[in-house]
């Protein structure tokens, strides 16, 4: 038979079947007789077993003049060009063969085993007979048994299924084992989840096995042989039990092989999935007619196995080694590997990674290389984390021991095993605490049931792990978890309970934090354990408060836990519950449903309840510290960073340049929607953890940064607000009867005499103009409008507030623009206005209000309130030289940490990021105080910014469905319209306990599902 | 009861030693469950006691007591499915087929099994249809999948 010109190799592994190589093997046979290739050149297209890297299958390797070229991803529509291109025309197509890093994957890799695997036709034993196939069984009939066993004791080959055992000593023992009849066993029952290396031998060349066991049975003196293979791996049993069919054809199998006194034969026993099977007696027993139970190993399977009569098991790779060891010899055999782990590994790479797939390694390669070298890395650029390998009786190797040299002595050291050498990689993104439970629940799943420790313990200790990635974990379950693993370790009846708590024992010794942070803070760094990950009520949330959890304790009549839980994140429940605006409820699911919980109110019924039946809430200092640090400013940034601050125990002054504390929540907001009392309460809870607040007590002259540095102060937050009101920058604005609305509103909450008027014109769209404008209302005897430049839809003002002050009784004008104020007598009379149009949407998707040349017209006012915005108000800080200032006059800071560029300052909140919201402002505040602890201790600064945290685990309350379904959104009572206008007293009246807590009901609990 | 079917079965088999789970092997792709009466049957035939039967047809993942549907839709939930997200496409696969896994649909179509390792791990995350293996699926995948097959029998 002469050589084809051209060999075209395609895979036909599982890797290859699954992605299609069957129809690529079709398409190149049809593709070669349609265009007539073989009548020009000699074309063989055969199939192949394993080419190694599944993740790029199909792959075709062409031989071709001595060159050989691999297509990768190869698809049927390829075949064509490939077939034109590169067979008939001699230039293979470059943009689908494989680049650089295919040829590293092999690069450092030592085949031994694989070397046959992708080279011929697995259903074909002539293609094997060809490189060499039953040569080795001819060789070691020649010789003694006895020189055999010497030889594979020599060459230091050990069990590759998971214990390591030196195969020679092994088949030693059958052999001088008292019986006639003896059995060899070959162990294809790879049940380790992710490990693919015997089912590739078995698709790939499974005549070494066959070969591998015609030895060994000549060596020990047995005569019959059984595969002990998984149902699971179709593919495998077929392409076994054709070679077993050819294997006997050519009398390697039956009786005087090789005309020698020797009979022997193999059988193929079908595993019936049981992982357990895997464990040396077990698989005797299930071979037994038996369901697979393990039996106490008092007496050796080499001694006393399959039918009471000794036994020599090894798995598949460990036989594959055999007929390389007999051809080529010991010594060249243990020239591969280290001292003590001779010869090369297969090792199948899984997981995230990039190039999964099987490889062949000397024995001691370290770890780093596998993962970089010929695994390519990790995928998405994500961090390498740490390696399971060994499956479930294993344990995983952290990205910190990389340069581990990957042998027996070394993965025990490490707390691992080989194993039968599945690894799977682990990035950033896994859990090591769900890796762990992942693992206990396979053992306490494929355990037999027979011995308490394995099925009982297992079961405690899956319960433990699942208590703690649902966020009900303690503590102590630690040391639970380390003791329960001793003792099934200690007492289990065979390997699958003795090796069964390894997974957490490592996890345990490497991600002991990862552990703690589900049990402390109830969070899973990874984000996988899903009840620990934040849901979309709490991801809205500036400040991450725990919605859930604490919408759940107002359900359960828990008020104070639930205020509890909240102030881990937000120390202004109450004040929150009246004006945030509640970004939650546009993220409820329950909106999707109905109507969104309203959460924002049940946050100020918890807050107002705790407070009036308790008087104040619940503080606890966690330590005391001697440091001390300023707080500038007594809005809530300054306060929610003075709270935080004082929990870890520093001494905090806080400076306020204003008679009372509170910052714009007490002179930004009219009372009608906050209520003084409130403030002081919310406030006072602060200053009892000996927080100091020093009001009137502004920077400038007498009070520098600098002195206070001088004073020992280790470090300054700036929480200077945004309180000068930005300019109109029209003509007439100095005259009597105009007054920035910022002004108006803190004169009037400080008690301060505000002016009377008939005509009120407020100017401006947002919050604090719609609060002027209500403020107003209640003030002064006239009327009152509001001047918008865009439509309602642009107002930046909650709907609620423009809604209420529409209600009230305030007019808006929209899209019109003050261009001058009208003065008589010094005095303001009017305004001359212009109609706008709103433009199409520009870039930024903004439509911008554009002015109607001749549209003029002019109304009439007596006091005109603009409400445009405020910027902070720096004078006082010029002090600090080189301070960095934003182009719109807020501090520049590091947004992770809220550090400003001189070391020791911080800020937060609206000095910062111009006038915004009370939650955003207590966000920053709480993300400074994080920070500025860290600063003032010396540890280095986190670089991710906190991610929110689930507070505490509250379990689901049973709401019958038709409940669920009846519950319906509470209206607020509301103080009548009549008394609203005249008087400040407080608009929204909250919830009654039963209404909050049925409202509380109505929460789809999306944290717990 | 299928007398002549099991006759075939055991007739295979030239002795019931070391041959029994293979024997339930075959009832089972035969009759896509162990049947009650035709184990009592083997047992009969084969002299071997019904509880030994019994305690294997328990052992085994492989083996039912339940009629199984015609096609075994198995999820491969090993650890490298597990970590690419195996769990997803069990869960579309439970809503989609309205049964939870080792059940069976109610047109005895499908059968939802969980398997813990098929050795597809470089392709993962994987199923099985029957004998067929599909890698790298998606919930989506999947869904389609299951189209397919409930197409083409209708």
């Amino acid at each position: 038979m002469t050589q084809p010109d051209i060999i075209v190799k395609i895979c036909a592994g599982l890797g290859g079947v699954m992605s299609g190589s069957t129809k690529v093997i079709d398409a190149f046979n049809q593709v070669i007789e349609a265009r007539k290739v073989n009548a020009q050149v000699k074309t063989k297209v055969h199939k192949v077993g394993c080419l190694g890297l599944c993740a790029r299958d199909v792959l075709v390797d062409v031989f071709m003049n001595g060159d050989k070229h691999t297509y990768q991803h190869v698809k049927p529509e390829m075949v064509d060009e490939i077939v034109e291109q590169h067979f008939i025309g001699g230039q293979p197509v470059e943009e689908w063969l494989v680049d650089e890093d295919y040829e590293n994957f092999h690069k450092f890799q030592d085949k031994i085993i694989l070397n046959d695997c992708g080279r011929i036709d697995p259903e074909s034993i002539d293609a094997s007979i060809e490189i060499g196939g039953y040569e080795a069984a001819k060789k070691a009939m020649d010789m003694d048994p006895q020189m055999v066993i010497n030889e594979v004791k020599k060459s230091g080959l050990r069990g590759r299924g998971g214990a390591g055992f030196p195969a020679g000593y092994k088949w030693e023992h059958c052999r001088h084992a008292d019986g006639e009849i003896k059995y060899v066993l070959c162990n294809a029952d790879e049940g380790d989840p992710g490990a693919f290396m015997d089912r590739a031998i078995l698709e790939g060349n499974p005549h070494a096995v066959i070969e591998g066991m015609i030895i060994g049975a000549y060596a020990i003196g047995a005569s019959q042989g059984y595969v002990y293979i998984r149902a699971e791996y179709p593919l495998a049993v077929d392409r076994l039990r054709l070679a077993l069919d050819h294997s006997r054809q050519r009398g390697f199998l039956g009786r005087n092989i090789f005309g020698k006194d020797f009979d022997f034969d193999i059988h193929v026993f079908l595993g019936a999935g049981a992982f357990v099977c895997g464990e040396a007696t077990a698989l005797m027993t299930s071979i037994e007619d038996k369901a697979g139970e393990p039996r106490p190993k008092y007496v050796h399977t080499t001694d006393k196995g399959l039918w009471g009569k000794p036994t020599n098991l090894n798995n598949v790779e460990t036989w594959a080694n055999v007929p390389s060891i007999i051809t080529r010899g010991s010594d060249w055999y243990a020239s591969y590997g280290t001292e003590e782990s001779k010869g090369t590994k297969l090792f199948s790479l899984a997981g995230k990674i990039n190039n999964t797939g099987l490889i062949e390694i000397p024995m001691g390669m370290p770890l780093r290389k596998i993962i970089y070298d010929i695994g390519g890395g990790i995928p998405g650029g994500k961090q390498f984390k740490a390696v399971q390998t060994g499956g479930p009786s294993g344990g995983c190797i952290p990205a910190k021991l990389a340069n581990l040299p990957v042998d027996y002595e070394h993965l025990d050291e490490a707390g691992s095993i080989i194993g039968s050498g599945g690894m799977i990689v682990m990035d950033e993104d896994t859990c090591m605490v769900d890796m762990a439970k992942y693992f206990i629940s396979f053992c306490l799943d494929e355990g037999c049931g027979q011995c308490t420790p394995c099925r009982e313990g297992l079961h405690v200790m899956m319960r433990i792990l699942t208590d703690i990635t649902e966020g009900r974990g303690k503590e102590e379950h630690i040391q639970q978890l380390e003791d329960l693993s001793d003792i099934i370790i200690d007492s289990s009846l065979c390997g699958l309970g003795k090796s069964a708590p390894n997974p957490v024992i490592s996890t345990l010794r490497y991600f002991k934090d990862e552990y703690l942070a589900h049990i402390r803070d109830k969070h899973c760094p990874a984000g996988v354990c899903r009840q620990l990950v934040p849901v979309s009520c709490q991801k809205a949330c500036p400040a991450g408060i725990d919605v859930p959890s604490y919408v759940a304790l107002i359900a359960h009549g828990k008020h104070e836990d639930a205020i509890r839980v909240i102030r881990q994140d937000n120390p202004f429940p109450w004040v929150c519950g009246l004006v945030c605006p509640a970004p939650c409820e546009g993220q409820c699911q329950r909106g999707t449903v109905d109507k969104p919980i309203s959460i924002r109110r049940l946050k100020g019924f918890a807050g107002k309840y705790t407070i009036e039946k308790m008087g104040s809430y619940k503080n606890a200092i966690e330590t005391r510290r001697n440091e001390k640090i300023a707080i500038i400013g007594s809005g809530p940034a300054g306060l929610t960073a003075a709270y935080y601050l004082a929990i870890k125990g520093y001494q905090i002054t806080v400076f306020e340049a204003l008679p009372e504390a509170g910052g714009m929540l007490r002179v930004g907001i009219s009372p009608y929607r906050l209520p003084k009392n409130v403030i002081d309460h919310e406030i006072e809870n602060i200053s009892s953890l000996g927080v100091e607040i020093k009001t009137n007590t502004p920077l400038g002259p007498d009070l520098m940064i600098q002195d206070l540095l001088d004073q020992g102060y280790k470090a300054v937050f700036l929480g200077i607000g945004a309180h000068r009101p930005l300019k109109l920058g029209i003509k007439g604005e100095m005259a009597k009867g105009v007054m920035q609305g910022v002004t108006y509103l803190k004169d009037l909450n400080l008690g301060n005499p505000v002016p009377d008027s008939k005509k009120v014109v407020v100017i401006g769209g947002g919050n604090v103009a719609v609060d002027v404008a209500r403020t107003a209302l209640r003030k002064c005897s006239g009327d009152v409008t509001i001047l918008y430049r865009r439509t309602k839809k642009e107002m930046p003002a909650y709907d609620e507030e423009i809604e209420a002050a529409l209600e009230e009784g305030v007019n808006i004008t929209y899209l019109a623009a003050p261009e001058e104020i009208l003065v008589k007598n010094k005095k303001v009379v009017g305004l001359r206005c212009v109609k706008m149009a709103l433009s199409d949407p520009d870039a930024s998707k903004r439509r911008r209000p554009v002015r109607i040349s001749g549209s003029e017209f002019e109304i009439e006012a007596d006091l005109v309130l603009p409400a445009t915005g405020q910027t902070p108000e720096l004078n006082a800080l010029k002090e600090i030289k080189n301070l960095e200032i934003t182009k719109l006059g807020t501090f520049k800071v590091n947004p992770m940490t809220m550090q400003t560029n001189v070391e020791c300052v911080f800020a937060g909140g609206d000095a910062v990021s111009g006038p915004t919201t009370v939650i955003e402002a207590i966000a920053s505040g709480k993300k400074a105080a994080k920070y500025m602890d860290a600063f003032v201790r010396g540890v280095e600064m986190p670089e991710e910014p906190p991610a929110p945290l689930k507070r505490t685990h509250v379990p689901r309350l049973e709401v019958s469905e038709e409940k669920m379904e009846q519950l319906e959104r509470p209206e607020v009572p509301m103080l009548p319209i009549e008394k609203r206008k005249t008087t400040f007293k407080q608009v929204e009246l909250g919830f009654a306990e039963k209404v909050a807590c049925d409202e509380a009901k109505r929460c789809l609990r999306c944290d717990l599902s | 009861m299928e007398k002549e079917k099991m006759d075939q079965i055991i007739a295979k088999f030239p002795e019931t030693k070391g041959n029994l789970i293979a024997m339930l092997h075959e009832m089972q792709n035969e009759f896509r469950y162990l049947p009650e009466e035709e184990l009592r049957y083997l047992s009969k035939m084969t002299d071997v006691p019904m509880t030994q039967i019994y305690s294997i047809a328990n052992f085994y993942n492989r083996f039912t007591l339940t009629p199984t549907g015609e096609h075994e839709l198995s999820v491969c939930l090993g650890t490298a499915c597990h970590v690419k997200g195996g769990q997803n496409v069990l869960n579309r696969c439970k809503s989609d087929l309205k049964v939870d896994k080792e059940e069976t649909t109610e047109d005895l179509k499908f059968t939802l099994k969980v398997v813990r390792c098929i050795g597809a791990c470089s392709l993962a995350p994987a199923v099985m249809i029957d004998d067929q293996t599909y890698s790298e699926v998606d919930p989506d995948i999947v869904s389609e999948l299951v189209q397919s097959y409930q197409a083409e029998q209708d």
